[in-house]
């Protein structure tokens, strides 16, 4: 999910107890805070720290001005070789294609499991918002490689490489001829496990309280399980276990729909508990209110118009949500 | 005669936003405190003018300037606060030679704001906002915290891409980030001093910050078209927009939360507003970008004006409204639907004056070098701030300038510099900010 709804779920967390809007309320907003900031801090560990001293054993660097897609799809194939020569996982970072301020060329890896092959496709120069400059793709070049090896995938089998950072792929020799591949081994591994919540709680009740522990663990948990609802899944419990679990496969990270209800849910949650814990409030605010004035109605409403605007103007086409947005996407989550 | 009298002001104050909105980094605040000031003045002297008048050009002046002031925005590339966000994809449609259609689409979601003030809001504001600010009246300033607490912990690194694993990159990684934080920290500085030892007059209370945001804001962009020597592509005039009544939907839908957020809570501006709807909806088209950035200003600055009209509400939001309530108490249905028409007049009016003044603004940028365009911007800004505060004011303008460039050397959020309101702001709210000045050595 993106930042913003882990957040905005860790404050809604927090607003629960009595006590932290109390303390809100007199000048002291640190129990909120902390639900929100410890809410976001996973990903904060993962892109503003960790990914920066993770080692990789193979960087790929395409030619700017002339990239080679053999050269990738060698690079990779590459990689699984070692993998399976030293019997050790080997990590291939692939780094993106920045062309000026603003512009980027972009390609695609495809791991195809059925013909043992990677194949590797270079596409149009996009700008930071992975929109394609018209003219800059005369015709894709595409190349690819054999694979020495059955392959298990964990995670899609497409994946586009254009801004900001690159992805990284694990290659871990799984067993007789067969190598696992993990995408982006340096994210949701030890930063989104239950026992650094616990950790970071258990730091929060020496510094502040047990009220502090409590909004901190509950703040990074549920970072932790909504990750659970996509793909990739976390390491739930590092150090007790080594792998990430997978993920249940409901939703991607950006995709608008679940963002969006989970900041509006966790906003409606947090009016609630300032309505249940207000005092002396000339207005009756009920629960059947807020969900008719603040879910029903706004959200019908709106429905309503966008099915009347797909049937007068047609419907806007969603780009397929690509897996850049794990990782290369200033609002991540 | 009254009807009359709200059709003229609406119509006059609408005018006036044309020229106010085309020259750059000059905002409606600073001539709505001047006419203030000129009220105020008239009134000592025995002459008035009625509610039933200034209301309704006030409210055009700002309507109409939230919607027209895009065109500078987009097009010479000098953006007031809320603004800022508008300007890069704006910017990039400008250097596409598309500047008309990016000034014309955030046009539109300025159009889309308008009907929604007048149309939703303007119905349901009087039944719903005064239980809701009820509630959230006593914890107006920990929300504050949090959206800070936010907006510091939402910047994600753009460095750090290449090279080996190790400090270098992460260095190289948090050189914009750490620019960020510094920048807030400098911001809530100047905040602090400005609101404790303002060494501006009292006398131009009312614009005790505007050289501050005009430093912050509108210079460093002057600056940096200047040195950069930026040279605007041939625009292509379109006859239609490339966009559909969905993008339209979502664009009021995100800027209409991002805005209305803004107007809402105090100190929240539209930028802020504009950011955090902008995450929560998770956007990625340009147009719906743009468009959502229409919505936001306009809601913004229009919205917090008409929040003050609101019966049974009796909440202040914005500078126009402060302003205006030093004139006028505001309360009764007659004041709230007098300003809702005067809204809906003023937006019809200045969406179609949109047209052909961005017309006649690219004519000028083509023909008109665009650093020799930056440089008359950048003295007229700085006239300006003279005019209004002296020659300190142009010295605030200058440290805040100092403050502005980080963001625009760096690569980080220009969001950044509003830690000049937030921060002091906040601490204020909370009961604190009294003892941060004495540190800070601003009080005893």
């Amino acid at each position: 999910m993106k930042g913003i709804a882990h957040f905005i779920s860790g404050v809604a967390a927090a607003s629960f107890f009595p006590w932290s809007i109390r303390a809100a309320q007199d000048g002291n907003p640190l129990y909120l805070v902390l639900g929100g900031a410890f809410g976001l801090l996973p990903d904060t560990m993962d892109f503003k720290f960790y990914r920066f001293f993770y080692p990789h054993e193979i960087y790929v660097d395409p030619d700017p001005r002339q990239p080679d897609p053999q050269q990738i799809a060698d690079a990779i194939a590459e990689g699984m070789k070692r993998a399976l020569r030293e019997k050790k996982t080997i990590r291939v970072k692939l780094n993106t294609i920045r062309l000026g301020a603003d512009f980027w060329r972009q390609y695609g890896i495809r791991f195809d499991a059925e013909k043992g092959e990677v194949s590797v496709a270079i596409g149009p120069v996009v700008n930071t918002g992975q929109v394609p400059i018209p003219g800059t793709l005369e015709r894709e070049r595409t190349a690819s490689a054999a694979l020495p090896c059955r392959i298990v995938q964990t995670y899609d089998a497409v994946t586009t490489v254009d801004i900001f950072d690159g992805p990284t792929f694990a290659f871990e020799p799984s067993g007789d001829n067969e190598v696992t591949i993990h995408f982006l081994p340096w994210h949701r591994h030890f930063t989104h496990s239950f026992t650094l919540a616990a950790a970071w709680a258990l730091l929060g009740w020496a510094i502040w309280s047990w009220k502090a522990a409590v909004v901190i663990f509950l703040g990074y948990s549920i970072h932790i399980l909504e990750d659970q609802l996509g793909f990739m899944g976390s390491n739930l419990f590092y150090p007790f276990t080594r792998k990430r679990r997978a993920g249940l496969h409901l939703m991607r990270s950006a995709d608008a729909l679940p963002n969006f209800a989970t900041v509006w849910t966790a906003c409606l949650l947090i009016f609630w508990n300032l309505v249940r814990y207000g005092e002396n409030l000339l207005h009756r605010i009920s629960c059947a209110d807020l969900l008719i004035y603040g879910g029903i109605l706004p959200l019908g409403a709106f429905y309503l118009l966008l099915r009347l605007a797909r049937r007068w103007g047609g419907r806007v086409e969603d780009r397929d949500l690509d897996l850049s947005s794990e990782w290369g996407d200033p609002l991540i989550g | 005669m009254v009807v009359v009298n709200v059709i003229i002001g609406a119509c006059a104050g609408t005018l006036a936003s044309t020229l106010l909105s085309v020259l750059p980094g000059l905002h409606v605040y600073n001539v709505i405190g001047l006419l203030v000031m000129l009220q105020l003045t008239l009134a000592s002297h025995g002459l008035t003018v009625g509610p039933e008048v200034y209301l309704p050009f006030m409210t055009g002046m700002i309507v109409g300037w939230s919607l027209l002031n895009t065109i500078p925005a987009v097009l010479l590339g000098a953006p007031d606060e809320s603004a800022l966000f508008t300007v890069l994809p704006g910017q990039k449609y400008l250097m596409f030679g598309r500047g008309y259609e990016g000034t014309m689409i955030t046009g539109v979601g300025g159009l889309g704001a308008v009907i929604l003030l007048v149309c939703v809001v303007g119905p349901l504001a009087p039944r719903l906002l005064p239980p809701v600010q009820e509630v959230m009246r006593p914890h107006m300033h920990w929300i504050l915290w949090i959206i800070i607490t936010y907006i510091l912990m939402s910047e994600w690194p753009k460095g750090g891409n290449w090279g080996p694993a190790g400090w270098r990159k992460f260095m190289d990684a948090w050189r914009s980030l750490g620019a960020g934080l510094l920048t807030f920290l400098l911001a809530a500085l100047l905040g602090f001093i400005l609101l404790y030892r303002s060494p501006v007059s009292s006398a131009v209370a009312f614009q005790n910050i505007m050289p501050a945001f005009v430093g912050l804001f509108a210079v460093p962009w002057c600056l940096v078209n200047m040195l950069s020597g930026t040279r605007i592509p041939r625009q292509h005039l379109t006859e239609s927009l490339d966009i559909l009544p969905e993008h339209v939907l979502r664009g009021v839908g995100a800027g209409g939360l991002g805005g209305g957020l803004a107007a809402f809570f105090p100190v929240v501006t539209g930028g802020v507003g504009g950011l955090l709807a902008g995450h929560a909806t998770a956007q990625r088209d340009e147009r719906v970008f743009l468009l959502s950035q229409g919505v936001s200003k306009l809601v913004y600055y229009s919205g917090a004006f008409l929040l003050l009209f609101v019966p049974g509400l009796g909440i202040t939001r914005g500078g126009g409204a402060w302003m205006v309530r030093t004139l006028h108490t505001a309360g009764t249905y007659g004041d709230y639907f007098m300003v809702l028409a005067a809204m809906a007049l003023s937006g019809a009016i200045a969406f179609l004056l949109m047209d052909p003044l961005t017309r006649s603004v690219i004519r000028l940028i083509e023909k008109v070098d665009y650093r020799v365009a930056s440089a008359v911007a950048l003295a007229i800004i700085s006239a300006l701030v003279y005019a209004v505060t002296g020659w300190i004011g142009l010295g605030i303008a200058a440290v805040a300038t100092g403050i502005g460039l980080n963001p625009v050397l760096f690569g980080s959020r220009r969001l950044n510099c509003l830690g000049i309101l937030l921060l002091p702001i906040a601490c204020n709210m909370s009961g604190v900010g009294h003892h941060v000045a004495a540190i800070l050595g601003l009080v005893k």
